[in-house]
């Protein structure tokens, strides 16, 4: 078997790493770059707790063998998190209670950045398909898509007052 | 235990990775190969990954759609000319999944996924299929039915466009969302002065492959286009199907219930 | 959201629910939304061993052989743990408060009784390795007949070693309860409503599944990174199945992705633990989707038979009720849960004559085990369901016969136990009130206090 060096840019910064054949996104984030932010659920792109950015779109991280995405460009909730405060996405989960357990909340919150990235002013339906790929044990979702309509509503304000 | 990933950058280069690995797998989205390699398995050892063999993009040209086999379903949604998709793409899995499934592994995954295969069916759809010298087409029914050889890749599959309104589709899962198929109906029908002069319907979750509905088709071609016409061609279906047991129904209520999706599909009551 | 209304309280005790209906920030919120809240796979260690179980592919069987060489062959595979590593071989999780017997092999000697059981551990210096291991070691069954259904268990031939298809509770075959006479009751009523009620099992299915890293600590001591919901359980029934004193084992935990009862079991802690202590290295045990699903242990399947006797004022007079908990393959939790089931019966409600036999049975299915108030659920399904299915025979509102029947302070309960604090009336009232529902003057004016003269 023979290992091989892949790089990916991953939150901003370019990274090289060697990966046996089919080493998935999920593995290289928690094991090799330490991002243990990204959760490992069920390996079968089922539940959506690994959900990051890959070049802007929300993938399941399980199911990307890094080899296959040589040079692309991920996102994950530590790249999310701002230097200083939180997110707009993670303000709206956080006031709205949309967290329990707390272990789907990072894949919540990457799959509502691929929706509110393609389309910021989404509406309820749009929302709760955004995140159809996303189980949650706990809340029974309501609170979850109030806080990616929330989110989206905050990040709108803060778009409008960097224009101003 | 995986030893190797080809990455080949074409189309050419694949075959020559196909060659060089003669147990591969073809890898495109990933999402139903990767779930079967994370608990690992002893049916392959190496995989050709197809992300990178530049067989992305959606063409439209004289009346006929081709698309890439390693477009996602996710890039269909976006494409205005395919507006009439739009819900057939919407049921299938998730947004997640949709970003990295591609038309052509749709064709390739186990009943009772793969609905856009039902769709291509439905469209009267052709698949260009290449083994690195010559390249042949198939209908989709063919190769959703028989798979392909070793060595071989399904490169575009094409179809002409429909007539607006014409394409139908409905589907019943266990959840309004990301469901798997109980019983999925993709159809297109034209109709004159009320009678059905074309009509063509792919069903899926009620056999081993997606598959044409043949027999209903046939009971409804040149006939008139309301209720007690259809209902009576959708009973034809038992015909064509051949349900399987699983998690989400029995064979029984598939075929019970076939029928009635049929008929939901074609006049939306 | 409504505010809590404390009016009915006013005699229970003073409170001040400065809380209760505010909205009070979350202590873990922030580290959930930025991915910074720590579960116990977070916590890595260089060196770990990855272990993955083989597992029984048959529902009952003996167990002829395991042969282990060619996953010994698979590179990176180091160790196979079978149950001749285990120091004390038996899971009992409730042994320390006097509840037994001993019935659960930590790993199976010579028979498995349910699919998905346990059977040996491969351990391997990748998680990819471990698979592999796993698939390669042969086991050589024979095959036995498997029983699946709890009326048809009671009956059969015992298919454990020692004892009975069922738990035997203080030398009856049931737990049981006995107040008043039913069958007197029964034929002074005006008519006798029988139903069965059924539930199928049901798994928890958290989104991060059950899992830990056992770590040596080179001191003769093992810390454990968990993510059970049971922190003490763990560390007593890990000191017992290891043999080792409690102060050599650490546990740690507390974070929880999703437990709801499903985490409360001990299976891998004590495997891990066993491993690090036999290699000397960290080895983590995490079961994949798949194992979460087949066999950490679901709710119990029940099945209950209720007969009640009914006056046509809508007075129940006698109520028999036959429970059934599928408890699997294996004890676990659900004698104390059959205890708890028992407990609950026959529901809120006042009836002079009541008479449960709540049955323990053991199938060759995945052992059940906590979940979500387990034992008392599905009683509540079947009771509150055979409530409307009376007061649709007697064509009467649903909340009028609850009102009708419910349990007031002082009422003797069928356990002998006087009622105090209840509240069923006042909840029926309010939510009659909160639905829109009028409800009769004698039915509003009713009180849990006192009995109307």
């Amino acid at each position: 078997m023979k290992h091989s060096v892949v790089s990916l840019t991953i939150n901003g910064t370019e990274r090289q790493m060697l990966v046996a054949p089919g080493t998935t996104l999920v593995e290289v984030l928690r094991e090799n770059q330490g991002l243990a932010g990204t959760r490992r659920g069920c390996d079968q792109g089922a539940c959506g707790t690994c959900t990051v950015l890959v070049d802007g779109k929300a993938m399941m991280s399980c199911l990307l063998p890094v080899e296959t995405i040589e040079g692309a460009r991920v996102e994950t909730i530590e790249g999310l998190t701002p230097m200083q405060g939180l997110h707009p996405i993670q303000e709206a989960f956080l006031e709205g209670f949309a967290t329990q357990c707390g272990f789907c909340t990072s894949g919540m919150i990457m799959a509502t950045a691929g929706l509110l990235a393609r389309n910021p002013n989404p509406s309820r339906d749009d929302a709760v398909r955004a995140i159809s790929g996303n189980i949650c044990r706990c809340t029974g979702y309501e609170a979850i898509i109030d806080a990616v309509l929330d989110a989206a509503k905050r990040m709108q304000a803060a778009q409008r007052s960097e224009a101003a | 235990m995986l030893q190797a990933i080809a990455t080949p950058g074409s189309l050419a280069e694949a075959h020559a990775a196909l060659s060089r690995l003669p147990d591969a797998r073809l890898l495109a989205g990933g999402t139903a190969l990767v779930p079967v390699l994370n608990y690992g398995t002893d049916d392959f050892t190496s995989l050709v990954s197809l992300r990178h063999v530049g067989l992305t993009g959606v063409n439209v040209k004289d009346g006929v759609v081709t698309i890439g086999a390693a477009t996602t379903l996710a890039e269909l949604e976006d494409e205005r000319a395919l507006a009439f998709l739009r819900a057939a793409l919407d049921a299938i899995a998730s947004p997640t999944i949709r970003n990295m499934a591609t038309v052509g592994g749709n064709l390739f995954v186990k009943q009772p996924y793969g609905d856009f295969a039902a769709c291509l069916i439905a469209l009267g759809a052709s698949a260009m299929v290449s083994n690195g010298t010559t390249a042949r087409v198939e209908a989709i029914e063919t190769v959703v039915s028989s798979g392909l050889k070793q060595g071989e890749i399904v490169t575009h599959v094409s179809f002409p466009l429909p007539e607006a309104g014409s394409f139908k589709f409905a589907k019943a899962g266990r959840k309004a969302l990301n469901a798997a198929a109980i019983v999925t109906v993709a159809a297109v029908v034209e109709t004159a002065a009320g009678r059905v002069t074309r009509v063509s319907i792919g069903l899926g979750g009620v056999a081993k492959s997606a598959v044409r509905a043949a027999s209903v088709e046939k009971a409804l071609s040149g006939n008139s286009f309301d209720r007690v016409s259809v209902e009576r061609a959708a009973k034809e279906a038992t015909r064509d199907i051949d349900p399987s047991d699983d998690a989400y129904a029995s064979a029984w209520y598939r075929a019970r219930v076939a029928p009635v999706h049929i008929r939901r599909a074609l006049i939306g009551e | 959201m409504e505010k809590i209304d404390t009016s009915f309280f006013t005699k229970e005790r003073e409170a001040e629910l400065s809380v209760v209906g505010e909205s009070v920030q979350r202590a873990d919120a922030r580290g959930h939304v930025t991915g910074q809240t720590q579960f116990y796979e977070d916590v890595t260690f260089p060196n770990t061993l990855h272990l993955k179980m083989v597992r029984s592919t048959r529902h009952h069987a003996l167990i002829k052989d395991i042969n282990t060489d060619a996953a010994m062959n698979v590179p990176g595979v180091v160790r196979v743990l079978t149950h001749k590593d285990v120091p004390n071989n038996w899971y009992t999780i409730l042994k320390l408060i006097g509840v037994g017997p001993d019935d659960e092999p930590v790993l199976p000697e010579d028979r498995v009784l349910f699919m998905g059981e346990q059977i040996c551990a491969v351990l391997a210096e990748t998680p990819q390795a471990a698979l592999e291991g796993a698939r390669r070691v042969v086991v050589d069954y024979e095959d036995l007949p498997p029983i699946f259904d709890v009326e048809e268990a009671m009956t059969s031939t015992p298919f454990k070693q020692h004892g009975t298809n069922y738990f035997v509770y203080e030398g009856h075959n049931c737990r049981r309860i006995r107040f008043g006479d039913v069958d007197k009751g029964f034929a002074a009523a005006d008519h006798i409503i029988e139903h069965r009620y059924e539930s199928a099992p049901i798994e928890h299915a958290p989104t991060e599944t059950t899992g830990c890293t056992a770590k040596p600590e080179g001191n003769g001591r093992v810390t454990v990174y968990s993510n059970t919901q049971a922190l003490y359980f763990t560390l007593d029934n890990m000191a017992l199945i290891l043999g080792v004193p409690f102060n050599k084992l650490r546990l740690v935990g507390g974070t929880v992705g999703g437990g709801f009862g499903g985490k409360v079991d001990v299976i891998v802690e004590p495997i891990a633990a066993l491993g690090a202590m036999l290699t000397n290295r960290p080895v983590k045990y995490a079961y994949s989707r798949a194992e979460e699903m087949q066999v950490s242990s679901p709710r119990a399947s029940e099945r209950l038979y209720i007969k009640d006797g009914v006056m046509n004022d809508g007075r129940i007079v006698a109520r028999k009720i036959t429970l059934y908990v599928d408890a699997g393959a294996y004890c676990r939790h659900s004698t104390y849960g059959t205890t708890k089931a028992a407990a609950h019966m026959p529901g809120p409600y006042s009836i002079p004559n009541v008479h449960v036999d709540a049955y323990c049975v053991y199938t060759n299915r995945t052992p059940s085990s906590a979940m979500r108030g387990f034992g008392v659920t599905i009683g509540d399904f079947a009771l509150e369901s055979q409530m409307d299915q009376v007061a649709r025979y007697l064509n009467m509102d649903p909340m009028e016969l609850r009102l009708i029947n419910a349990y007031r302070d002082g009422d003797m309960k069928a356990h002998r136990k006087k009622v105090e604090g209840a509240a069923l009336v006042e909840v029926i009232q309010a939510a009659a009130h909160q639905t829109g529902t009028t409800l009769a003057p004698r039915f509003a004016k009713m009180s849990s206090f006192e009995r109307e003269a």
